[in-house]
């Protein structure tokens, strides 16, 4: 679905911002993008959809060089909700938020209510329907922005820091919600620093460190790497560091990481 | 010690709000404590702070009843002058709160507008940057900084004004999560070394419970739990009142009520202390 | 805006000359400035813009004042074709081009090695009232997150489908709404995040504030300034009675 060859990018500044980045999300699956502030993670996403374009390699999505489409067509096919809600609500209205990419692609006008009535349902958004998003609070402005792109249904969903300013119950809908893209078959990225969050989820967890990809695989892996995660900054999740401790010590079984809590918790039944 | 921040039958509505923002609000904070403030999105944790630091009632309206007094003195009686050397505020975005083209600069601004001598604010600039450990970046401009640094040269600009109490309002969310327990463990060093009151606003308390001395978590404007971060964590109400219980501390809870749980009772536990605690308990 | 970027923005730099006190470069660009003015010939505003030429060199900034004049001279050819046209004097015309080109570099020589920080002074020392010399320096430091807010705006909406090159004037026009609404509004809420962050900072509680910056004239600046003083009287003194006017 998507991929990366060898893609390198420099910024204005003369920074390295991507050095030879390799990477193939096949479509359906579920990939975290880890690593500390600067590593690269958001400028990997904005190749996806063109906004940048690579300075070599090149960038295929849904078998497209990003070189020969615009931000536009791409963005149908790949839809992004970036970090900062603030940076994209204009409308005087939540619908006509909500309706603005989905005129932008050309739909019919019952189909752009219909897909706005079905946003609005799915976040629980339907009494702000004819309200100003700015009066939203932070939460809900950011389940706002991810119903505005799932509206019109991109086969790719990238999540820039959705968890940053939420409080447990919203990390949980959103949870819920990133399960029902899965099972829907759609492809998600998710880049974010919230370890915990993405430990139970446990997605296809990709480290990035100064431009180039260190670590690639399946959470429950990748997540007992301890001397990768160090050195690319990345906190252990606090499961994984107390399962790993338990186990370092003698006469502790095997266990799964995953398990390791139900299983600590039965070795002390007498 | 006395309690350096007190707060009395607080209510406080912004004007033309339905609602109060604040209600009935009663905290005692002792002196040399670090505080952690937690509950639900919009649950009035913001305006809180802001009654302690005095932008409220003195920079925004609205109907005020009750008392807030810090180091003594009543908020509502002082004047941001006087407030500004007691409470320090770091404000969760540092870019906003950096007002200078140099590092050193900024650190200095408050102290300038106080209108503290030169050598003396020369001695108390460079003690805030050596605190944090920036005295490398003073000639920085803040377009040249990380995040992180951002973070610390808000806060050596606060602390340079020597407060008593330090208020941080979700002082990680911008951080990745390694930059994140530097500032913790920055905090909990100053408390050490300056006696500083810290009051913190965070979601993430797995971070943070490990320093903290009491958890205060609100919902709706009223304070719902107080304690030790132990006995509110432990509770079974934290978290319908949208607090994260870090993952550890659910296992340290199922451990402790499971039957063989003795092993591991008493105060919080890292991931490692819990695995020593559970293997103690094995043998 | 590439023009006033290149001409006018501070960068560091190390030179001797970034290091003088700001008020020695405040007088040396003032006094060239008055000596593009009082050349009356050719012949001298080559002299003027060959010092500056060379100032620019020892300040290490010769190639961004070559680019400040490149992108001067457009103008200065626009002076010279109206002179042209109207006084029909080939060499009058010649001298208010180069003239306007001058000028612009002598003041672009003391902005772009003179820090915020350093007009900031200036400023106080011009006896500006404090909010003024404020808002002025947050202006200044916030020019560089308002670009990068404006790219992230325009990446989102791109994002959402919004093509910005495409369509006739009014579309193109309309296409902007929806970036400089979001501009609008962060910048409403970053100036009320601004305004606390500066009442928790006692501004304006001290009826005269303090500066941390000491600016104590050394040797050297007294030195510059004393030796712009000498070349301005010697440039006044020949071109009015050393070298021979050829014109007017």
């Amino acid at each position: 679905m998507i991929e990366f060859r060898g893609v390198t990018f420099v910024h204005q500044n003369g920074v390295k911002a991507l050095d030879g980045v390799s990477l193939r999300v096949e479509a359906g699956e579920f990939v975290a993008l880890v690593g500390e502030n600067g590593a690269g993670k958001t400028t990997l996403v904005k190749h996806v959809t063109g906004l940048l374009k690579p300075a070599s390699g090149s960038v295929l999505v849904d078998g497209v060089d990003t070189k020969e489409a615009s931000t536009a067509q791409l963005s149908r096919k790949v839809g992004v909700a970036f970090q900062n809600p603030d940076h994209q609500l204009f409308s005087e209205t939540v619908e006509e938020e909500m309706s603005f990419a989905l005129r932008n692609f050309g739909f019919s006008p019952e189909l752009v209510r219909n897909r706005v009535t079905w946003g609005l349902e799915l976040f629980g958004l339907e009494e702000y329907r004819k309200s100003s998003p700015l009066v939203l609070s932070g939460g809900e402005k950011k389940r706002l922005t991810l119903a505005c792109i799932l509206a019109w249904d991109p086969q790719v969903v990238i999540l820039d820091e959705p968890t940053v300013g939420q409080d447990s119950i919203q990390k949980e809908r959103l949870a819920g919600t990133i399960q029902m893209l899965k099972s829907a078959g759609k492809t998600v990225m998710v880049v974010s620093h919230d370890i915990e969050f993405l430990w139970p989820i446990q997605p296809r967890v990709v480290v990035m460190k100064g431009g180039r990809v260190v670590g690639d695989g399946p959470s429950a892996d990748l997540m007992q790497d301890r001397d990768l995660l160090g050195s690319a900054r990345v906190a252990q999740p606090q499961l994984v560091e107390f399962y790993q401790e338990l186990h370092r010590r003698p006469g502790t079984p095997f266990v799964h990481a995953l398990d390791a809590a139900r299983w600590a918790e039965e070795s002390l039944q007498p | 010690m006395g309690d350096i921040l007190k707060i009395e039958g607080l209510n406080f509505r912004y004007p033309e709000s339905p609602r109060n923002a604040v209600s009935d609000f009663e905290l005692s904070i002792p002196e040399g404590e670090i505080a952690v403030l937690a509950g639900p999105s919009g649950c009035g944790k913001s305006t809180l702070l802001r009654t302690v630091n005095g932008l409220i009632p003195h920079m925004y309206g609205g109907e005020y009843s009750g008392d807030v007094i810090v180091a003594g003195s009543s908020v509502k009686g002082s004047s941001m002058r006087d407030l500004a050397q007691t409470v320090g505020f770091l404000f969760q975005n540092p870019e906003n709160q950096i007002f200078m083209f140099t590092v050193e600069r900024d650190v200095a601004f408050g102290l300038e507008n106080l209108g503290v001598p030169r050598e003396e604010m020369r001695s108390r600039v460079d003690e805030a940057l050596r605190l944090l450990r920036i005295g490398d970046l003073a000639q920085r401009a803040p377009h040249e900084l990380s995040d992180g640094q951002k973070q610390r040269v808000a806060l050596a600009g606060v602390l340079a004004m020597r407060p008593k109490l330090v208020i941080l309002d979700e002082p990680t969310s911008l951080l990745d999560p390694k930059t994140a327990s530097e500032l913790v463990t920055l905090v909990a060093r100053l408390r050490e070394e300056l006696g500083t009151t810290f009051v913190v606003v965070e979601h993430r308390l797995d971070l943070l419970v490990g320093v903290a001395d009491r958890l205060v978590v609100m919902d709706g404007g009223r304070k719902v739990l107080e304690g030790s971060p132990r006995d509110v964590l432990f509770g079974d109400d934290a978290e319908a009142h949208g607090v994260a219980i870090p993952a550890v501390t659910r296992v340290q809870k199922a451990l402790t009520e499971s039957k063989g749980g003795r092993a591991v009772a008493g105060g919080l536990l890292t991931p490692s202390e819990l695995a020593s605690a559970v293997e103690g308990r094995r043998r | 805006m590439m023009w006033l970027s290149g001409g006018f923005i501070f960068r560091k730099g190390y030179s001797f000359y970034h290091r003088l006190d700001p008020r020695a470069k405040l007088l040396n660009s003032a006094l060239m400035f008055v000596t593009t003015l009082l050349a009356r010939s050719i012949f001298e505003m080559v002299l003027v813009v060959a010092f500056m030429v060379g100032l620019s060199a020892a300040a290490t900034v010769l190639k961004r004042v070559a680019r400040t004049m490149a992108f001067t001279a457009l103008f200065s050819g626009f002076i010279f074709v109206v002179n042209v046209l109207f006084t029909r004097d080939l060499e009058t015309s010649v001298l208010y081009a180069t003239r306007f080109v001058a000028i612009v570099v002598s003041t672009s020589i003391f902005f772009i090695t003179t820090s915020p920080d350093e007009l900031e002074q200036v400023m106080k020392m011009f006896r500006l009232p404090r909010d003024v010399v404020f808002a002025f320096v947050t202006a200044v430091r916030f020019i560089p997150v308002m670009m990068l807010d404006t790219i992230q705006i325009m990446d989102a909406q791109k994002s959402r489908g919004l093509e910005l090159e495409k369509g006739n004037l009014v579309r193109r026009v309309r296409n902007m709404i929806p970036i400089l609404i979001p501009l609008v509004v962060n910048s409403v809420v970053r100036s009320g995040e601004l305004a606390e962050a500066m009442e928790a900072r006692a501004y304006g509680a001290a009826p005269k504030p303090t500066s941390l910056l000491e600016y104590r004239a050394r040797r050297v600046d007294i030195g510059v300034a004393c030796a712009s003083v000498v070349l301005f009287a010697l440039a006044a003194y020949s071109f009015y009675f050393v070298i021979p006017v050829q014109f007017p």
